[in-house]
């Protein structure tokens, strides 16, 4: 029986996975990802993140169509898109805009340093992850805190 | 369909064109960077503007170029980044092109609507339809 460890090896190799198992012979080899035999890490979350922003952000460009078609239309029109973009659901949609656009930010800031080969050891991935998960609802809560005590946006 | 497998630095270029799409994505992400941000702060002035002011903003040229920027860097990058979602999970060549197809004609319909409207609105043209 191969079991999981995670403690690190005594001088043998690693792969920074983090975990390690015994095997039978009692050699102590990482963990190799198998098709059940795998932990979430912040890389993966942040990779799949960004996937999602990619669908939210083509989905969300439609509402920025309608902002411009609206105005394009006259007054009339752009007076019924500010009443449904005040509207609670519509609070919601443009807090979820702006979550979008952030992580549009963040996260493809985290990919493009990381396709330029930069910032791929364990602890800047890590940090950039983090920052690509973390960073978009945080700078849209601020966003949004701004937006109202600046009394752009009141309910 | 090519001879032997060239390689730059260890590393297999791609034999047809798929690595130059990658970096005709790359470099619209990085265009969308600073266009995004401008779009961030450009949200912040015109939330809960009236259809006056948010016509005015519009009257400058450089708002509505970078709109107008913003609107077509967007497209292409969606349209290349949406591409690689379809490639990996739709094997069936039969629909794998026809979706390709279709979304290569929405992101381009949507591109031209942006502009259509940006330009409309940055010559201050009359609210649509016009001449009814």
């Amino acid at each position: 029986m191969t079991k999981p460890n995670d403690a690190a090896p005594k001088g043998g190799m690693s792969d920074h996975t983090g975990r390690y198992v015994i095997q039978p012979n009692g050699r102590t080899t990482p963990l190799s990802p198998h098709m059940e035999v795998w932990r979430w890490h912040g890389t993966m979350l942040a990779s799949i993140l960004f996937r999602a922003t990619i669908i939210a952000s083509g989905l969300g460009s439609l509402f920025l169509l309608a902002w411009l078609a609206t105005l394009a239309l006259g007054p009339l029109a752009y007076g019924t898109f500010l009443s449904l973009a005040a509207s609670p659901l519509g609070l919601f949609v443009g807090f979820g805009l702006t979550v979008v656009l952030f992580s549009l930010l963040l996260n493809g800031g985290r990919h493009l340093l990381n396709d330029a080969v930069i910032g791929l050891d364990l602890k800047s991935a890590n940090l950039l992850s983090q920052l690509a998960i973390w960073g978009p609802p945080i700078a849209a809560v601020l966003f949004w805190v701004v937006l109202f005590s600046t009394g752009r946006v009141s309910l | 369909m090519s001879g032997s497998a060239r390689f730059r630095n260890n590393v297999k270029i791609s034999e047809r064109h798929g690595s130059r799409e990658w970096a005709v994505e790359k470099v619209a992400l990085l265009l969308l960077m600073p266009l995004g941000l401008w779009l961030a702060s450009t949200a912040f002035t015109l939330a809960g503007k009236n259809h006056e002011a948010v016509l005015a903003w519009f009257s400058s040229a450089l708002n509505s170029g970078l709109l107008a920027l913003t609107a077509l860097v967007f497209f292409g990058f969606s349209s290349l980044a949406w591409k690689v979602i379809i490639e990996d999970y739709i094997h069936k060549p039969a629909t794998k092109s026809a979706l390709m197809a279709l979304l290569n004609l929405i992101c381009f319909a949507l591109a031209a609507a942006s502009v259509f409207f940006i330009v409309r609105l940055a010559l201050g043209s009359a609210p649509l339809p016009a001449g009814v």
